[in-house]
């Protein structure tokens, strides 16, 4: 039975197209989410790894060495089930600085635009027996389904034809997203209906080789029994070197084929899904491989004369069964086809990013978007690979089998692992040992397997020194290896120890790192808003591009589009990078933003970036465990208490960057954490800026009470204190933390208690004020009734000077009291102007001398007349009225108080001293403690020198208390205050 | 470092146990399929392993 070669095309590009179908439908969300974005669906995805080898190949190898073939399998499942050693951290990597490729990383890690260039022609070259083993896995394929036997040249024809189709669908599949930061979704989805498909096809093949070729599993294993031949070839054990090789490079593949590389980290940044497949992909790779052993045996059963590789399609055709000739058929070409669609578009990638745009071959038009020049790059370069791949199937004139091209193509790609190693795990590695490792290590493959694999060469000199190390014989491959491996790491490792890496390669490593002490620095930009992100990028990206990607990384951050902060802004920067790194490649991106963006010079990361750190920190919780989780908790739980904390908290950098902003300090100053967190000082809104400002820059440390304008008719009373920690002590610079206190109810409560005690005066006065009111009263009265039978003129004239008189008396009465009545209402802020102290001195003692219930004590004033000093008259009124109060109710009846004042030309100090009982030692600390009283219930309130303790300070000066001041029975009080001298000077209006 | 410590005791376990286990696995009377239970169990100890694991980011 045979196929005519129109069929057998005609059904391919059937199958294609159904698989585009099935792309086209998963991109317009035809095909569910729930579908598309499913674990299972990234898992079968992964099953582009099993190539035309698992279809093919694997057969061939299963029937030379036995249960060995395992092993092709076993390296990938030791990788995925081993995915927290080297996956998840490259995923960490891939996802954040969007690295689509090995070669991306590498050049990431590295910070060289020439590893990136290496690696990218390195792995074009070590995957051309890759792409020829599909190309003619699928034309022999069609070539035995149509009965051909001996025309090469129509061979080889149908293998163009097959590229030419496959070119197409490549195209049309792999470059829908220009970037790596979308998701292909489409792609994904029909490689995982790929995987299925083969995966059921091999199936169908294995029923058939079970139940038509042997007839059941039963007889399968008879004749297993009758062919004991077969059963030592299966059991016979391979030498432990050739194991290993075929572990370790299988191991490797599973990580560094660009086409596993893709599909893995590309089109994957959720970890949970790569959870997933480290069980999801070993469990399909074991369904995949069960049909190997029997369908191996039913071809040998068949005895059919084809390549063992293809034993699928000749028990189809032995059995005369198009069902089973096609399932094989479909295996063979969906493991070939996923293969060689997703090589080339990750290869294509890498040409792109690490050949074409840094040697400015595509000259990028500027004025317009490069979305489309990038795209129809891509797709040119898909072809050229592909028509590569196909050459070198040509040259290969199919002098080889499957698995050789497989070793060949795995062992090249195997030299990568060195680096990719050292990615996570070594930051002392740099540039120079990585391309020394990969030049000795490629070197060494290519002489002693690539260029064997072509041409009609044998490397006498490396096959030597393989048997005396290793005594090969035959087998070279295995040798050649470990053999290139070992000189790969080893010069990797010595060269890396013996050079120097460079800054920026350091901090690459730092951040490539699983170390726990990387820490990301703060460096300061030249840039102040995100709109000069635009402006400067214009030139190198075009100004459309330009915006459209700091929008973009504006809208990923849910930064706002004036965004000026710095931390903001290094954020920003950074995001941007990891878009163009997803756009132009790594060392591009690397190089236009350090062009067009840079850093001041001299700020090269010696300030740790607080805010990136906790940032870090906070994402990577859950995965710190014992000491490390500790720490972390008590790092949360300090800073918890630092939110909490009822005083609000700031800190600010050397630099004036904010640091810390707690709760408190937002609902003191009404500005929100995330408005100021990483902003510059200078950029925060007044009034807190220039009182803050004010106080970082002053000498004092403590300010116990300042007033906050923060609008017209509102104002805080607040009080700052700060402290610096200390360099020695900390990681980071000379930083402030400043501690803000709202004391705005203390203070509106000390006013009431203020107004509260004035009112008590004023009714302790009341009784007295009554009484001297009463006597120009009664004189008035007196003069009026006089007034009713006088006739003379100028009797009439004096009595009424006399009224005149008695009622300006009782007027200054009433004034007295209404003006200390009103003195610091709680509206009224203290105004510090020239007082006459003798005057005030003097209103105080008349107000006091109202009161006739009290002692009749003598008031001395002795302080000049001339004598001024800078205060609120009402307040110090109230001090004098209260202080005076106080000496008098400390006199007997003959007591005396005196009233002085001298100055040095700056300050003024007053001495108010009485001859009363004094102050017992014990009491004179509590003198000043609110409602502390010795007097007799209803006699005081206890507040009186708690004013004038708290007016002095808000006027600047100060009072003391000295006790006793003489001997005897009278040992007296001295209250000594202090307040500013001033004169009447231009600026005072008087 | 945030490498899984239970992974390594059980690579460690592994290497042990490999000459034993391979002798097991490639007895002259063993059934053809028998190397695919050790590699069964995997995928068990694999599903179990991610599955007590909590989400995170990376």
């Amino acid at each position: 039975m045979s196929y005519s070669l129109a069929q057998i095309l005609l059904f391919i590009i059937v199958y294609l197209t159904g698989l585009f179908t099935v792309a086209y439908l998963a991109d317009r969300g035809i095909i569910p989410e729930r579908v598309t974005r499913h674990p299972a669906t990234y898992v079968l995805s992964l099953g582009v790894f099993a190539g035309a080898m698992a279809s093919n190949g694997v057969i061939e190898l299963a029937h030379r060495y036995g249960y060995n073939f395992l092993l092709y399998y076993l390296g990938v499942v030791f990788m995925f089930v081993m995915a927290t050693l080297l996956l998840l951290p490259l995923l960490r990597l891939c996802r954040v600085y969007q690295l689509a490729s090995l070669a991306d990383v590498l050049t990431f890690r590295f910070r060289s635009p020439r590893v990136g260039s290496v690696i990218t022609i390195a792995m074009c070259i070590t995957l051309l027996p890759l792409l020829a083993l599909q190309i003619q896995a699928v034309a022999d394929s069609i070539h035995i389904l149509a009965g051909e036997t001996s025309e090469k040249h129509r061979h080889d024809g149908l293998a163009l034809l097959f590229c030419i189709i496959i070119t197409v669908f490549s195209i049309l599949f792999g470059t829908r997203h220009v970037s790596s930061r979308y998701r292909n979704t489409g792609l994904v989805t029909a490689m995982a209906f790929e995987s299925l498909l083969k995966l059921a096809a091999l199936m169908v093949v294995l029923l058939a080789a079970a139940y038509q070729v042997f007839g059941s599993f039963g007889e399968l294993e008879q004749w297993l029994l009758q062919n004991p031949g077969v059963s030592q070839v299966l059991q016979q054990p391979v030498r432990g070197d050739t194991a290993r090789a075929l572990l370790l490079v299988f191991f490797a593949g599973a990580v560094c084929m660009p086409h596993i590389f893709h599909m893995t980290f590309a089109e994957n940044t959720d970890s949970q899904s790569l959870r997933s497949a480290t069980w999801g992909l070993p469990l399909y790779l074991l369904l995949l491989s069960l049909p190997v052993l029997p369908v191996t045996w039913a071809g040998l059963k068949l005895g059919h004369d084809l390549p063992m590789e293809y034993s699928g399609l000749a028990i189809g055709l032995a059995l005369n069964s198009t069902t089973v000739s096609v399932a094989a058929f479909v295996a063979g070409l969906s493991a070939a086809s996923a293969t060689i669609i997703v090589t080339t578009l990750a290869l294509s990638n890498m040409c792109l990013n690490h050949l074409v745009l840094p040697s400015k071959l595509l000259q990028i038009d500027r004025g317009k978007r490069i979305y489309n020049q990038l795209k129809w790059s891509r797709r040119s370069l898909i072809g050229i690979l592909i028509m590569a791949g196909y050459i070198f199937f040509v040259i290969l004139a199919d002098k080889q089998s499957l698995t050789q091209l497989a070793l060949v193509a795995f062992a090249g790609t195997a030299q990568f692992l060195p680096g990719l190693i050292a990615t996570p795990y070594w930051p002392g590695a740099n540039r120079r040992g990585l391309l020394a490792g990969l030049t000795g290590g490629l070197a060494i493959w290519f002489f002693s397997m690539l260029l064997p694999l072509t041409i009609d060469y044998h490397p006498r000199l490396l096959s030597a020194l393989y048997d005396t190390l290793f005594g090969t014989g035959d087998n070279m491959w295995a040798a050649a290896t470990m053999v290139s491996l070992t000189l790969n790491t080893g010069l990797f490792m010595v060269v890396s120890v013996l050079t120097r890496a460079g800054e920026d390669e350091k901090v690459a490593a730092e951040i490539c790192s699983m170390d726990d002490l990387a820490h990301p620095t703060r460096q300061t930009l030249s840039l102040h808003s995100a709109d000069e992100f635009s402006q400067y990028l214009g030139p190198a990206l075009g100004v459309k591009t330009a915006q459209s990607e700091v929008q973009r990384a504006l809208g990923e951050l849910q930064f706002a589009a004036d965004e000026s902060r710095p931390y903001a802004l290094r954020r920003l920067r950074a995001r941007i990078e990891a878009n163009l790194s997803g756009l132009l490649g790594p060392a591009v991106a690397h190089s236009i933003i350090e062009r067009c963006i840079p850093f001041q010079p001299g700020t090269h990361g010696d300030i740790d970036d607080i805010h990136l750190i906790e940032r870090n920190l906070d994402r990577a919780r859950f995965q710190f465990t014992g000491l490390a989780a500790d720490l972390d908790n008590l790092r949360r739980h300090h800073r918890e208490t630092l939110d909490n904390l009822p005083i609000g908290v700031c800190s600010i950098s050397a630099d004036g960057e904010l640091l810390m902003w707690n709760r408190s300090m937002a609902q003191i100053t009404g500005i929100e954490p995330r408005d100021v967190l990483g902003a510059l000082l200078d950029s925060m809104p007044q009034p807190w800026r220039q009182i803050i400002d004010k106080f970082q820059q002053g000498d004092t440390n403590t300010i116990l009470k300042t007033e906050v304008i923060t609008e017209p008719g509102a104002s805080r009373w607040i009080s700052l204190h700060k402290a610096s920690t200390d360099e020695s002590t900390t990681s980071s610079s000379d930083n402030t933390v400043i501690l803000v206190e709202d004391i705005t109810d203390f203070e509106l409560l000390e006013e009431e208690l203020l107004h509260n005690e004035r009112l008590a005066s004023i009714g302790r006065l009341a009784a007295g004020v009554a009484h001297e009111i009463g006597n120009p009263v009664t004189g008035i009265a007196c003069l009026a009734q006089n007034l009713e039978y006088e006739t003379e003129p100028d009797e009439v004239r004096y009595m009424a000077q006399d009224i005149l008189k008695q009622t300006e008396r009782v007027t200054r009465i009433v004034e007295s009291l209404v003006n200390f009545s009103h003195a610091g209402s709680t509206s009224g802020a203290i105004r510090l102007t020239p007082c006459n102290l003798a005057d005030c001195v003097d209103e105080a003692i008349h107000l006091l001398t109202l009161d006739r219930e009290a002692r009749p004590v003598q008031f001395s004033n002795h302080c000049d007349r001339e004598l001024l000093v800078l205060a609120d008259n009402q307040r110090l009124l109230q001090v004098f009225v209260n202080l005076l109060g106080n000496a008098r109710d400390a006199c007997d009846d003959y007591g005396q108080v005196h009233i002085m004042a001298t100055t040095n030309g700056k300050q003024v100090t007053i001495e108010v001293e009485d001859n009363g009982c004094g102050i017992a030692p014990e009491l004179q600390s509590r003198v000043f403690e609110p409602f502390y009283t010795t007097k007799d219930p209803g006699e005081g309130t206890g507040l009186g020198l708690a004013l004038v303790f708290s007016i002095m300070s808000d006027m600047d000066g100060s009072v003391h208390f000295i006790s006793p001041i003489a001997e005897g029975a009278h040992p007296g009080t001295r209250a000594t205050l202090q307040l500013p001298h001033t004169s009447y000077g231009p600026e005072f209006e008087v | 470092m945030y490498i899984n410590r239970a992974l390594l005791l059980v690579i460690g376990i592994v290497i042990i146990f490999f000459p034993a286990i391979e002798s097991w696995m490639l007895g002259s009377q063993a059934a053809w399929y028998r190397p695919y239970l050790p590699w069964l169990l995997i995928i068990v100890a694999a599903y179990w392993n991610q599955r007590t694991r909590r989400p995170d980011e990376l």
